[in-house]
């Protein structure tokens, strides 16, 4: 009995020794640093595969460069520490500029994207205005959330809100809102999209004001332009060949590309 | 999406979170005893320095305990930690269950009388054979109940890897669940923990029935 | 033959002075009972003949050999390897027994001589079944200690300490955590040992049993002894505080 313990233990322990085990191969790697959760730009398809309009480009980008692509989920609230600390290379993540202009080394912008409000379809909320006295959620650690916090921006619109509560991932936002527990969520167009797609479709909606009008690059560690410029350079192949465009319309955002416009 | 698919994709996230767990143990369980002696030696430095330890591994969270020790390295010294991930969550998954099985350890040890050291003593036996012969089954018997509490919350401490964006289980779960806008991975995920722990405590009892020869 | 030589043997605890300038000698074959009111120093006196505890000041030597000697006015010890050596000249059968819970009462009583001793398994095994026998435990050798009452347990102790082949047996009231009724089947054995000639010192409460099997009596009191002799001699003395303990006693009962 304590043998076959033992012995099974002693396989779980070198089984796992190999998966974790890493197979160094001699093309370089890209890393790219991603919110696994998402969706459209990075999530985890049907085959537990990760893909996205923006996983899909970085493939591309890997394939001109003669790279190797390693897609790494990261936790959205330690993106600069795994940046910092050399653990991925980049965000690429729709990953919203304005407001981190300094933090980061860009690429030129490849989205125009704006943070938008969705709320329930019944909830009798129309305008802005109707959001007072209500609890909204915001993503922790997004650019949404820079938007509501930002004097310049909409800080007093987020003022005449009961509670601005963040949460970690959509999933669970979608959920309270359903419950009823959140009245409205800011997120990105692109995702409030997707989301509201695969929940049905009318469920939920977009209120028709936007809360800001923004765009998306890539985040490079501050001063690492070499690698910034790869990446541009193979963009603009992928530009001019179609690809970009054609990946874009597979994940229904070819009205808001914006890459060499 | 299919409850099959599901289930086969989070698979590989049980098999990691089965890691982890294997491999804490592994190597939690023997350090906690170093720490313990640590924490009973009769030199005042290295007591202080296991105490200030235990104090600071139990009263921090683990959550933060993983990025200090994945991060930290980069930040203090600059190193590059791209391999360290899976290291890093191990090696503070040792350390701090290490902390908390010293103190069960030592409340073992502290529980034995007196009468059994001297016993051994007078018998002949050195320090060494004392505490393997005679000491530690008698401690093994009384820590065997709490020991059982940490493995089992241990169990459930495995999901705070995907702070550091490791794909154990619950966040292979929350990244299926984003995609297809279902609950049904926490479900997977609850019924999956549950019957872990079921297997943990079941495992945990028929040894403890093993031990109860002796009282 | 001397077997057991204190001398000048002082001790304290913090400011407490348990033992005050204590000497006596045991020789081979004696049967030596120490008694006194509680707090009079005997247990300590035992404890430092045992090693277990260390005398402040004092020598002690067992069959001639030093465990400890005075150097100026202190208590200087032999090496550790020395002391292990002298170690195996005695045996010490505790009042709560300490016997080793997770072994039965055979391993209790052969695992040293096995391991610690190192001597032939055979050997060991024969001994240790005629222990038993003597004991009146044969048919409880597989049982584990909390399977046998005190009294049992304690004759486990004894065997267990006798498997050493000790030159010098101690007790440390031997039967004080023991039922009353349990008390006569210990005293049985240590009389029995007694008339095997067994060198025995014996810390007890037990007056009639000490006044019947001991070649000599010492009284202890306030850490000193106070009388020392056959046990007539210490009974039938007129000596106050003997007295005073003897109708204490009495009274109680």
């Amino acid at each position: 009995m304590m043998k076959k313990f033992l012995a099974s233990l002693l396989v779980a322990v070198m089984t796992a020794a190999i998966f974790t085990g890493c197979n160094k191969e001699k093309k370089e790697e890209f890393v790219v640093g991603f919110d696994a959760e998402y969706p459209p730009y990075g999530y985890m398809d049907e085959k537990g595969e990760y893909t996205g309009f923006d996983l899909e480009l970085a493939e591309e980008v890997c394939k001109l460069n003669g790279w190797t692509l390693k897609k790494q989920p990261i936790v959205w609230e330690n993106k600069d520490n795994e940046l910092n600390s050399g653990s991925i290379d980049c965000i690429w993540n729709g990953f919203t500029i304005n407001g981190r202009e300094k933090d980061y080394t860009w690429s030129v912008p490849y989205v125009d994207n704006s943070q938008v409000i969705v709320v329930k379809a019944d909830a009798g909320i129309a305008t802005y205005a109707d959001l007072a006295g209500k609890i909204v959620g915001v993503q922790a650690a997004s650019a949404a959330l820079d938007v509501l916090s930002d004097e310049k921006a909409q800080k007093a619109l987020a003022d005449t809100f009961k509670e601005l509560n963040q949460f970690a991932d959509y999933n669970t936002a979608f959920l309270e809102l359903e419950a009823g527990s959140l009245d409205a969520v800011a997120m990105d167009i692109g995702v409030a999209q997707y989301q509201i797609n695969s929940r049905g479709g009318d469920k939920f909606v977009i209120l028709e004001e936007h809360l800001n009008a923004e765009q998306y690059g890539i985040g490079f560690k501050k001063g690492n332009t070499e690698l910034c410029e790869k990446v541009e350079k193979a963009l603009t192949t992928l530009k001019e060949n179609g690809k970009f465009d054609e990946l874009a319309k597979k994940y229904g955002l070819e009205d808001m590309v914006c890459f060499g416009k | 999406m299919s409850l099959f698919t599901i289930i086969s994709l989070m698979s590989e996230g049980m098999y990691r979170t089965v890691g982890i767990f294997v491999l804490t143990l592994l190597f939690s369980l023997p350090l906690g005893l170093i720490v313990c002696f640590g924490r009973m030696s009769k030199n005042f430095i290295i007591r202080t320095i296991t105490k200030i330890y235990i104090s600071i591994l139990r009263g921090t969270p683990l959550m933060l305990q993983l990025m200090v020790v994945y991060f930290g390295p980069y930040y203090l010294f600059k190193m590059s930690i791209g391999e360290w991930r899976y290291p890093a969550i191990i090696v503070a998954f040792a350390i701090n269950y290490a902390a908390y099985f010293a103190e069960i350890y030592r409340s073992g040890i502290e529980a034995i009388p007196k009468g059994q050291y001297e016993a051994a003593g007078l018998l002949g036996y050195n320090k060494i054979q004392t505490f393997v012969k005679i000491i530690l089954p008698q401690v093994v018997k009384i820590i065997l109940p709490s020991v059982t509490n940490e493995v089992i919350t241990l169990v459930k401490d495995t999901s705070l890897a995907y702070t550091l964006s490791y794909l154990e289980m619950f966040a292979l779960a929350k990244q299926i669940a984003a995609a297809q806008t279902t609950m049904v991975p926490f479900v997977v995920a609850g019924v999956f923990y549950y019957i872990f722990n079921l297997l943990v405590s079941v495992t945990m009892e028929q040894f403890e029935k093993k031990i109860n020869y002796f009282k | 033959m001397v077997y057991l030589k204190m001398e000048n043997v002082s001790k304290k605890f913090d400011d407490l002075e348990v033992l005050k300038d204590i000497s006596f000698q045991v020789n081979e074959g004696e049967v030596v009972s120490i008694i006194g009111p509680s707090g009079s120093g005997k247990s300590t006196l035992l404890r430092c003949a045992t090693l277990l505890e260390m005398m402040d000041c004092g020598s002690l030597s067992y069959l001639g050999e030093d465990a400890a000697i005075i150097i100026d006015g202190k208590a200087v010890y032999a090496k550790k390897k020395e002391l292990n050596k002298i170690k195996e000249n005695f045996g010490l059968v505790f009042q709560n027994f300490n016997l080793f819970p997770h072994f039965t009462v055979l391993k209790n009583i052969t695992d040293a001589p096995l391991n610690v001793q190192k001597r032939p398994k055979a050997e060991v095994m024969k001994e240790a079944e005629e222990l038993l026998e003597k004991m009146g435990l044969s048919d409880k050798r597989d049982y584990y200690p909390h399977q046998l009452s005190g009294g049992q347990q304690q004759r486990v102790a004894i065997a267990r300490a006798l498997a050493m082949n000790p030159k010098v047996l101690f007790f440390d009231e031997p039967t004080s955590a023991l039922d009353p009724e349990l008390t006569g089947e210990v005293l049985k054995v240590i009389k029995s040992l007694a008339e095997t000639k067994m060198t025995m010192v014996i810390v007890t409460h037990e007056m009639e049993f000490a006044r019947n099997i001991s070649d000599r009596i010492i009284f202890m009191d306030k850490g000193y002894i106070e009388l020392e002799g056959s046990a007539e001699e210490v009974f039938e003395a007129k000596h106050e505080r003997m007295q005073e303990f003897l109708g204490k006693l009495t009274k109680n009962v």
